[in-house]
């Protein structure tokens, strides 16, 4: 497997090059996610790279539990259901609070055969259904959605059992001890469930688009990745909404110059609604926000993925800034939606000039059918990202941090963001713990969980002061699985710069490579935002650069000279936004927010893909 | 009909009296593609020219009597054809016409002796014109009204060279039905020159064009003394792909004196950055889109950036003709004729190498 190019070896790695403040780190993991000594041999084998896609970030325990869920989910599609012949699925490890992953080697040649056979037969269905396959599922999700957010969480362990709640009245049978532990469960359950849904069209269509992505490579050899996902790429997704909505709230507030002007103030949301909640027509405005907040306002501030990046829902502060932006520009007379309709036309176009150009009549056809194809399965990528990563995390995320203030107020931990620190396997034993401790009475010790959890904090900050090598391994001469492919872009030269990337200091790194999603070059002044909160420092004309974005940095989009994210791909909407407005933009970088610093001097090259620190300031 | 027909005014219909090469630079003109000012000297003019001169009799009888397949021959007789032709003086009204024609564009262009080049268009089109328009002369950087009439009278000569006759008489084609007109065109004075295709000419890929240039004249490209700028824009997206800026030491320059070009050094400062700008990148891929889509097949374009007009007037092509080695291949399928659905097992078989 070995083509000579080799990264450090994981378990030496491990004993040699951590470094010391992370001590206690595979504490936080379960043990599964670990090196280790009982599958040495295998574990040795394995290319495994840093996921920069998924987990840029030291990874908080509780949060992990998506990774946990998706290793499976997205390997059995593969591997069981959809049966891709050569590919096996990604397996994940820990090291040092960073996820490492990795496309496992193709499996005997007979396994191969077998599952080609399989694949044929099953691949088809949901394209030629997609559109009756969509609405059940989302149906499913959005049910599943629902029954997570119906979990009801004790709102403490009282002291004595309410008189209300125990005979002759209403006694269910069982008390606020097991209402606590079946609450977390039945989340988890959930959480893992809506896991196997999202991946139900997920692998097939990554694949369609690396079917279409290869059709239009052998037509037109020179064509750019990005030609590419201009023509696949949507824009009337699940995605947008929410940005949309926002329109629509800002639009009636102006036509309500009352209720315009109290959105136009500045301070808090809070402050804004109570003032609105005084007027008849504030009242109308906060029933269209209540009317539609679930679940357009169920959007991360962020990916998604981490439990500090918070949503729409609770930080008003967000969507209200964005409002008051909207009725400012409203006020000049300027057109704050983007023209969707544009966009799919300009698609169209695109798609209708290249196929033009192709002189056999045959070809032409077959990359018709190839885009149509491509396309109908390819919104299910779009369109799912919403659904399970914003809303339905964003549902999550609230119900854990109900559980967590449960556990809080028993004194177990301080507060109730405190129960990411725990894994999704040791919260049960936590929960068990605070809630026999509650029922053993008075003056019952519990184990100390708030020193642990403070102590894991401590890990985490230092593991986010810490660049651990972007690869383990030996580099594999192959890679068949499509997401490593197609979302991890992992290609000879992605392996060439990590290479480079894992001698090399990052203080010293001045050059970056990400996808080149949308053309033109620049050069002008970093403002690194780390969260959404930042975006206010952001002054026109300035690079953009920011961990990933979603429409809950559309705003900023309109007003920058260019942007680079660390997580993204081509499809990613940074890419696509950027694209509607013509800003240059280079994503998934991975590094760009700990590399670059505000102030710098930067060129963005987003024909290539590349930024390169001009000047530091 | 004139002596001398404006480009403007000149159309495909034109054909019989200026020639294919003429013809098509009107053409161009008409679907408002820049190609540097000029005018024809029409077959009416040449023909005139054989009568007023009265060398017509002799030179066909000439030309009929002898064996075209006894070499030395032939020789003889082109020799003595083309020099009756440029011996002969040209008639006083012929003469002025085209005198006239060169000073009212030196004029236009501000210019006195301003330079062009004096090439000859023939009308029989119904031969190959591949290995046939090759054959008559071209004269560049000519100067002065006097210079002018004698490269025209040149041209009309050239229609007798030993290859020539040879090739009709081959062909049955009789000499006195191929009638041939000179186009005179101004020289455009390249700040920076070079060609470009509407395809990639290496893969074949028809979303590109492809663009090489370097500085000055575009001889140093044709000739392959310099490594050009080498762009690439993809044509439907209007995305320049790929940008390889080469280091461009010498470039050619017009000679006054002597009628010709010379290689002089590119500043050092000059030898690395591109020489052109993504503005004029764009216009020759708009340029190149509209050519293409006249004739209908992929091209290969000559073009030029002339040093003392504004942007966009100052871009100019100079020649075009199809590409020939892709267009032959065109209709054959690339994708061997697989469907979607084999395609894409294709696809999801596949092992992307990284070594």
């Amino acid at each position: 497997m070995a083509n000579g190019k080799r990264f450090p070896d994981p378990h030496e790695y491990i004993a040699g090059q951590i470094p010391p403040e992370l001590e206690g780190w595979e504490e936080m993991y379960p043990p599964h996610f670990l090196f280790g000594d009982d599958r040495k041999d295998w574990e040795k084998r394995q290319f495994w790279y840093l996921d920069k896609i998924h987990a840029v970030y030291p990874m908080p325990p509780l949060d992990q539990i998506f990774q946990q869920a998706w290793q499976i989910s997205l390997s059995q599609h593969t591997t069981r259901i959809f049966c891709i012949p050569p590919a096996q699925g990604v397996a994940h490890r820990i090291v040092g609070c960073y996820q490492y992953i990795c496309a496992i080697e193709p499996p005997p040649e007979e396994i191969i055969k077998e599952k080609a056979e399989l694949f044929q037969v099953r691949v088809h269905y949901p394209v030629e259904h997609y559109d009756e396959l969509w609405e059940e599922w989302l149906s499913r999700l959005k049910k599943l959605g629902q029954e997570l957010e119906e979990i009801k969480v004790p709102r403490e362990l009282p002291k004595y059992m309410p008189a209300g709640e125990i005979f002759p009245n209403s006694f269910r049978g069982y008390g606020p001890s097991y209402e606590l532990m079946e609450a977390f469960d039945r989340a988890v359950n959930c959480m893992y469930k809506g896991w196997q849904y999202h991946f139900n069209y997920l692998n097939l269509a990554y694949l369609y688009y690396l079917m279409f992505f290869d059709t239009a490579k052998k037509l037109f050899p020179g064509i750019s990745d990005s030609a590419i996902s201009m023509m696949v790429a949507g824009a009337e997704v699940s995605m947008f909404r929410p940005e949309e909505e926002l329109c629509k709230l800002s639009r009636l507030a102006h036509a309500n110059p009352r209720v315009g002007e109290i959105l136009k103030k500045d301070g808090p949301a809070g402050q804004k609604i109570e003032a609105l909640k005084g007027l008849e027509e504030g009242q109308r405005w906060l029933q269209e926000l209540e009317a539609l907040k679930n679940p357009w306002f169920y959007i991360s501030c962020g990916s998604g993925w981490y439990n500090y990046e918070g949503s729409w829902i609770n930080k008003l502060d967000i969507p209200f800034s964005y409002i008051k932006n909207y009725l400012e520009r409203l006020d000049k007379g300027e057109k704050i939606e983007r023209s969707f309709e544009e966009v799919s036309k300009t698609r169209e176009r695109l798609v209708a000039e290249y196929s033009k150009l192709i002189s056999s009549e045959e070809d032409r056809q077959t990359f018709q059918n190839a885009f149509n194809d491509c396309r109908v399965i390819y919104k299910y990528a779009e369109d799912h990202l919403f659904w399970v990563e914003h809303w339905f995390h964003t549902i999550w995320w609230e119900k854990m941090r109900e559980i967590g203030a449960v556990i809080a107020s028993t004194g177990a931990f301080k507060e109730a963001d405190d129960i990411f620190m725990f894994n999704r396997l040791e919260v049960p034993t936590l929960i068990e713990d605070v809630v026999t401790t509650w029922a053993l009475g008075e003056g019952v010790p519990l184990l100390n969980w708030s020193a642990k959890a403070e102590k894991r904090k401590k890990i985490l900050q230092a593991a986010a002061n810490w660049s651990p090598s972007p690869a383990l391994g030996p580099a594999p001469e192959a890679v068949a699985e499509p997401f490593t492919v197609m979302l991890w872009g992992v290609v000879t030269d992605k392996v060439d710069e990590w290479l480079k990337g894992a001698t090399v200091d990052p203080a010293q790194v001045d050059e970056l490579k990400g996808f080149a999603s949308s053309p033109g070059q620049v050069e002008g002044v970093a403002r690194v935002i780390k969260t959404v909160e930042e975006i206010s420092g952001l002054q026109a004309g300035e690079i953009m650069v920011c961990p990933c974005t979603n429409p809950s940095w559309a705003p900023a989009l309109s007003r920058v000279k260019a942007a680079v994210t660390d997580i993204g791909g081509l499809t990613s909407h940074a890419a696509i936004v950027s694209r509607e407005y013509g800003v240059p933009s280079v994503t998934g970088t991975g590094v760009a927010t700990v590399v670059i610093k505000t102030g710098d001097i930067i060129k963005v090259n987003g024909d290539e893909g590349v930024v390169r620190i001009v000047q530091r300031k | 009909m004139g002596y001398v027909l404006d480009l403007g005014e000149v159309t495909k219909d034109s054909l019989h009296v200026v020639g294919g090469k003429n013809a098509n630079l009107g053409e161009m003109l008409r679907k408002g593609i820049r190609v540097p000012p000029g005018f024809a000297v029409t077959t009416d003019c040449y023909l005139h020219f054989l009568e007023k001169t009265a060398i017509q009799a002799k030179l066909f009888s000439i030309l009929d009597s002898i064996d075209p397949a006894d070499l030395d021959v032939l020789d003889q007789a082109s020799a003595q054809v083309r020099e009756m032709i440029v011996k002969s003086p040209i008639p006083e009204d012929i003469a002025a016409a085209i005198k006239e024609s060169y000073l009212r564009m030196s004029q236009s262009m501000g210019k006195e002796n301003m330079p062009v080049a004096v090439r000859s268009s023939a009308t029989a089109e119904d031969l190959p014109t591949a290995s046939f328009a090759g054959q008559q002369d071209t004269y560049l950087w000519v100067r002065g009204a006097g210079d002018v009439l004698a490269a025209v009278r040149r041209c009309w000569a050239s229609l007798f060279t030993a290859r020539a006759i040879s090739y009709r008489a081959q062909h049955h084609f009789p000499h006195e039905k191929v009638l041939i007109s000179v186009g005179v065109q101004k020289m455009v004075n390249a700040k920076a020159a070079g060609v470009m295709f509407t395809l990639n000419p290496v893969n074949g890929d028809p979303s590109q064009v492809v663009i090489e240039g370097s500085w000055g004249l575009g001889e140093t490209v044709v000739s392959g003394n310099v490594t050009p700028d080498h762009f690439r824009v993809d044509k439907i997206i209007k995305e320049i792909t790929c940008r390889k800026i080469s280091c461009k030491h010498v470039q050619c320059v017009p000679v006054p004196e002597s009628k010709g070009v010379k290689e002089i050094a590119v500043a050092p400062e000059r030898q690395s950055i591109s020489c052109l700008e993504d503005c004029e990148i764009m216009e020759l891929v708009k340029i190149a889109r509209g050519i293409e889509d006249h004739y209908g097949y992929p091209q290969d374009i000559e073009w030029a950036i002339d040093q003392d007009l504004p942007f966009p007037e100052n871009i100019f092509i100079v020649q075009n003709r199809p590409e020939t080695v892709w267009s032959r291949k065109r209709s054959e399928p690339l994708l061997a004729r697989k469907s979607c659905q084999e395609l894409l097992l294709e696809r999801a078989s596949k092992i992307t190498r990284l070594s």
